[in-house]
Formats: structure tokens, C-alpha cells, sequence
């Protein structure tokens, strides 16, 4: 394999954990930050610092019990081998890895977000007789809608730059769960892998860069829909 | 003159003490933990010992790292830092030399030969270092390379960033299988060695070492001396 498949195996590998994170991560984040929010429940602080644990781990902790969850040896794992999903070692596990460490980022963007909604336009449509879900969708979710991109593009961004709990967890095998980190990490590893580093730095810096200006378009133009309307 | 007798006492002390009391800093491969942790306890004199990835300490070394002694897991990392002109090739020593294994977990059955290792692993993932960044990795691809395993193989590895990693891959039982140097597996009582490579399908597996400063010189005679080879050897190293 040439340098440049190697790379380009890795860059598209990367993107598509990152997205398939992202997708699975935004919902539930989004439900996490609304309870966070809105609700008092018992074990809110709790959950709370256990949604905050893989920003303060180091991330080869987070990598480590994840593999003692859900490895093959694992409680969680063992149920979920027997349902034909495999995780460790595994791209799949890759997803897991990023969606991990990335909730945090997201869900504090969206929590800010939801905070800053005044609770008064939603009892006001309430009072008009929106039923709940009604009012989510038509009040909640516009306004918080530059929230929610914030916070998918930070958990996008750590997914695409996840190394630690990512190694740790799902190795490091060419073609199957070598991401654009631990592929440069690799390079760099051999006498002279520098100019094959140098190549994916320049694609990750491409992809970031790329990343922010999407979200700062679509930023713009969510809050010109908001004040449009 | 005897007024001045103190002055000359600690003149000569100064003179002596960089010698015997100066400390040396050894950056040394993961691999080497352990045994080069026991030969610095042994040592009359001060040992600072960093270890980490061959490749990591010999760029930490170019990039100015106060080392007096680099020892790695590669020749590959050595011949770099010749031609960064950090060391002269002749001063390399070889300081031991290591085998490789297949190991399982604790009291599985040895396998006949590398043939009865893909029917052992099933669909299951075999644990090494990674093929291109870990030495041990490298040493692994070349065997299963020589014995014509690797198209059968490389979708079923498991490659770990450094080579304990694969170790504890195989004593949590999370694959069945994994190829480390033998002194792994010594230091690993929850595996059992199932099939010893052969050194002609590896190539010889060597640890070299060098000297960055005259600091470091007598340590580094001290590793090749006979005391230190006997604690190489306690930890399953072969002689240099």
C-alpha cells in the first residue's frame, strides 16, 4: 500500500466514525441537555458528573473501561456479541470511543443553549393550547437550534481528533480501526515517517479548518431564520 | 598551612564528586522496564530511567532531551540517530537479546506449529504491536510473512500501540491468541508460551544501546558487565 492509500484509508475512516458518532450522539445529548435544564429529578447531580467524566479522565482511562464494559469479556459486551454486535476492535467500537468522549462537549453547549430559552414564550404557547411536544418543535427547538450545531460540531471535531481511549480500545489495525491520529502517531513512530505525517497533519488541519467555517455558515444563516421570523 | 587544609579537602571532594555522585539518565524502550529497573537498584551510583516507545525516545533525544544513555528495542532507531550525528555507529553496544512468542491464556495447550495457529484463532483476533510503529510488531509481520500466515492473518489482528498492551490483551482473555517477546511472557503469569519463534523467521531481535555523553560511559560499560547480564538473564533476556 503507497503512502497516500494508507493516508487517505485513514482520513476516510475517520470521517465516517466521526459522522456516524455525531448522528448518534446529537439525539441523545439533546435529551440529556433538556433534562439537565428543565427537570429536577433525585441523581440529577450525578448524572451530571458521570455525563462529565471522559472530559476530566485521561482518555486512556475512558479507553480502558470501555474495554472492560463492552470487550468481549465485558457484562455489556457479552449481550451484545450474542446480538452479532462487535465492538472492540472494531470501527463500531471507534463510534462508541468518540460518542464518549465528545457528549460532554455536546450536551454543555446544548445545556447553555436551552438555558438561555425564556420559559415564559413556552408557557405562552402552552396557554394557547400547544400540546407539549408542539411546543419543543415550534418554540424550543428554533431557538436552541444554534446550540445544537455548536455542540454536534464540537462533538464532531473530537471525534475526528479522538486518539487516546480510541488506541486503547479498538487498537490500531490499518484499514480497519486506524484513524487519521493514530495513523499520524504511527508515522511518526518509524525512522523517517515524517513526510507520511506531515501528509494526514495537512488533512487534518484541512478537515477542522473545513468544519469550522460550515458551522459558522450555518450559524449565520440559523440566526438570520430566527430573526426573520 | 594547616589553616588552609579545609579548603584543600573540599577543593579535592569537588574534584572527586562529579564522578562518583554525578546522575545518569538513561531513556530506554518499555520493553526494558523491569530488568533495567533491578540493574539500576544494583548500581552504585544514581539512575534516572525514562521509558517509553524506541521511536518516541529517539525523537525526544534529537529534539535535546538531557539523556546519557538512549537504549531502544531497534536498530532502526539507532542507525536514525547515527545519522542525526547524535552518536557514532561504533559506540552502539548491543546490551541483550530477546526471542518471540506465542502466547494464550494460562494452561492452554501448546500448538504444534505456526499451521495449527490460524485453527486455534477460529475468527477471533490475534494481539501484537502494531506492524509499523512497534518493533515487536515488526519482528511479528516478518514472521508471519517468512511462514506464509500473513494473507490468511492480517484481518484478523488486534495491533496495540505498544507491545504490553498485546500482553494484557491475551491475560484478560479478550483474544485468544498473541505474539510478544518472551520476556513478556515471563513477567505475565495469567499466560502460558503455546510456540517459540524461530530467530531465522524473526531476524536477530536486539536491544543496542549508546552513550550521548561521557556521563553516561561507565553505566553503559556496567549494562555489558557480567553483574547486570545476570539480571538480563533473570528476566529471560538472551546474552548480547
Amino acid at each position: 500500500m503507497s503512502v497516500d492509500a494508507a493516508a487517505w484509508d485513514a482520513l476516510r475512516l475517520s470521517l465516517w466514525v466521526a459522522c456516524w458518532a455525531t448522528v448518534l450522539a446529537v439525539p441523545l445529548a439533546l435529551w440529556v441537555a433538556w433534562l439537565l435544564a428543565r427537570r429536577d429529578f433525585w441523581g440529577k447531580s450525578l448524572l451530571n458528573a458521570l455525563v462529565h467524566l471522559p472530559l476530566v479522565l485521561p482518555p486512556v482511562v475512558t479507553g480502558y473501561l470501555l474495554l472492560m464494559v463492552f470487550g468481549r469479556t465485558g457484562p455489556v459486551g457479552q449481550v451484545l456479541e450474542t446480538l452479532g454486535l462487535r465492538l472492540a476492535f472494531h470501527w463500531t467500537g471507534a463510534v462508541l470511543a468518540a460518542i464518549v468522549m465528545g457528549f460532554p462537549l455536546m450536551v454543555r453547549a446544548m445545556r447553555l443553549a436551552i438555558e438561555a430559552v425564556d420559559p415564559k414564550l413556552e408557557e405562552a404557547a402552552a396557554t394557547l393550547g400547544a400540546p407539549g411536544h408542539a411546543v419543543f418543535t415550534a418554540i424550543t427547538l428554533p431557538l436552541i437550534m444554534p446550540g445544537i450545531l455548536a455542540g454536534a460540531v464540537m462533538g464532531f471535531a473530537k471525534a475526528m481528533g479522538e486518539f487516546g481511549a480510541t488506541i486503547t480500545f479498538v487498537a490500531n489495525i490499518p484499514g480497519q480501526t486506524q484513524t487519521l491520529p493514530s495513523a499520524i502517531w504511527a508515522a511518526l513512530q518509524i525512522p523517517g515517517g515524517e513526510g507520511q505525517a506531515v501528509v494526514m497533519v495537512v488533512m487534518a488541519c484541512a478537515v477542522a479548518m473545513g468544519a469550522v467555517v460550515l458551522s459558522e455558515a450555518l450559524a449565520r444563516r440559523v440566526a438570520a431564520r430566527i430573526a426573520g421570523t | 598551612m594547616m589553616r588552609l587544609m579545609p579548603f584543600f579537602l573540599a577543593l579535592l571532594a569537588s574534584l572527586a564528586a562529579p564522578a562518583a555522585a554525578e546522575r545518569v539518565t538513561v531513556f530506554a524502550a518499555a520493553s526494558l522496564r523491569g530488568v533495567l529497573e533491578d540493574i539500576a537498584a544494583s548500581y552504585d551510583g544514581e539512575v534516572t530511567l525514562s521509558f517509553g516507545g524506541s521511536g518516541t525516545m529517539a525523537r525526544q533525544v534529537s529534539a535535546g532531551a538531557p539523556a546519557d544513555i538512549i537504549a531502544l528495542a531497534s536498530p532502526l532507531w539507532m542507525d536514525w540517530l547515527a545519522e542525526q550525528g547524535l552518536i557514532t555507529a561504533d559506540s552502539v553496544q548491543i546490551i541483550a537479546r530477546n526471542s518471540l512468542v506465542v502466547i494464550g491464556p494460562a494452561g492452554a495447550a501448546p500448538l504444534a506449529g505456526p499451521e495449527a495457529l490460524l485453527l486455534r484463532l477460529g475468527s477471533d483476533r490475534l494481539a501484537m504491536g502494531q506492524r509499523d510503529a512497534v518493533p515487536a510488531g515488526a519482528y511479528a509481520q516478518t514472521w508471519l510473512r517468512a511462514s506464509g500466515l500473513w494473507p490468511d492473518i492480517s484481518d484478523q489482528l488486534a495491533e496495540t500501540d505498544n507491545v504490553r498492551a498485546a500482553l494484557a490483551l491475551v491475560a484478560r482473555r479478550e483474544v485468544p491468541l498473541g505474539v510478544v517477546y518472551a520476556t513478556d511472557a515471563m513477567a505475565e503469569p495469567q499466560v502460558s508460551v503455546l510456540y517459540e519463534v524461530p530467530q531465522m523467521n524473526t531476524g536477530p531481535i536486539v536491544y543496542p544501546a549508546a552513550a550521548l555523553t561521557t556521563n553516561g560511559g561507565p553505566f553503559l560499560a556496567y549494562l555489558g558487565g557480567p553483574a547486570a547480564q545476570a539480571v538480563f538473564a533473570a528476566h529471560g533476556f538472551r546474552a548480547p
